[in-house]
């Protein structure tokens, strides 16, 4: 089977996870019901898992990647991805204060920069290359 | 091995197989919080900049840390790219 996904296609995954979540936490009028922290409980271990598998997947793309923009694109869009669901938590994560939303807020709000991070070092990487740098501080690679 | 025969540099290919794979431990890890990953990391930047110190500034001194350190990641993906196994 020689079928591709894109990063796109991944995210396009994703996010009706997230979209669920949102749902899931707007159909409850308060999250103070054991039968509404039970049902968010279980949309906030679905984003979670969610986001961590994208962004394992962001980073085996990145890895490959042959131009270093597209390392920064990939990164980007694993950084937009981590902040949709980030302004679904910000809005629930007070009516669903005791269901895992604040600690799963924190969570991707790490991912979020990690992914950061990651994007603002390749594009160091290829504004740097620009600079001069004396030819003979590192081996020449095939 | 891939690139035996070409030009060594100041830094070696030894040393930079070295920084490459604490770079792949850390840049591209699916934990980036684990302890490995931030081990890793703080091991790469001590040994870039041990290199910087040891090797580079007095003998190039138009190169400054941050340029180095710089190309050292570019080089390490580069690095890592053609050495992966397929």
């Amino acid at each position: 089977m020689k079928a591709c996904l894109s990063f796109s296609d991944i995210l396009e995954v994703g996010q009706p996870r997230i979209t669920e979540m949102e749902r899931i936490g707007n159909s409850f009028p308060n999250g103070d019901s054991a039968e509404a922290c039970t049902a968010f409980t279980h949309q906030v271990g679905v984003v979670e898992g969610t986001v961590m598998h994208t962004y394992s997947i962001a980073a085996t793309l990145a890895r490959k990647a042959d131009d270093i923009n597209e390392v920064a694109e990939v990164w980007k869009r694993m950084s937009q991805f981590c902040q949709s669901a980030l302004e679904v938590l910000l809005r629930l994560k007070d009516k669903y204060l005791f269901c895992g939303t604040p600690q799963l807020y924190d969570l991707v709000l790490d991912y979020k920069l990690a992914a950061d991070k990651r994007m603002r070092g390749a594009i160091e990487e290829a504004q740097c290359r620009t600079k001069d740098f004396p030819k003979e501080l590192l081996p020449e690679l095939s | 091995m891939p690139d035996e025969g070409l030009p060594e540099g100041i830094v070696t290919r030894t040393e930079l197989a070295e920084l490459a794979g604490l770079f792949d431990q850390f840049e591209f890890a699916f934990d980036p919080f684990s302890l490995s990953a931030r081990e890793a990391e703080s091991r790469f930047d001590d040994l870039t900049r041990a290199l910087f110190d040891n090797k580079v500034a007095l003998a190039f001194p138009g190169v400054d840390y941050a340029l180095f350190y710089c190309r050292v990641r570019f080089a390490c993906r580069i690095y890592l790219r053609k050495n992966s196994p397929s």
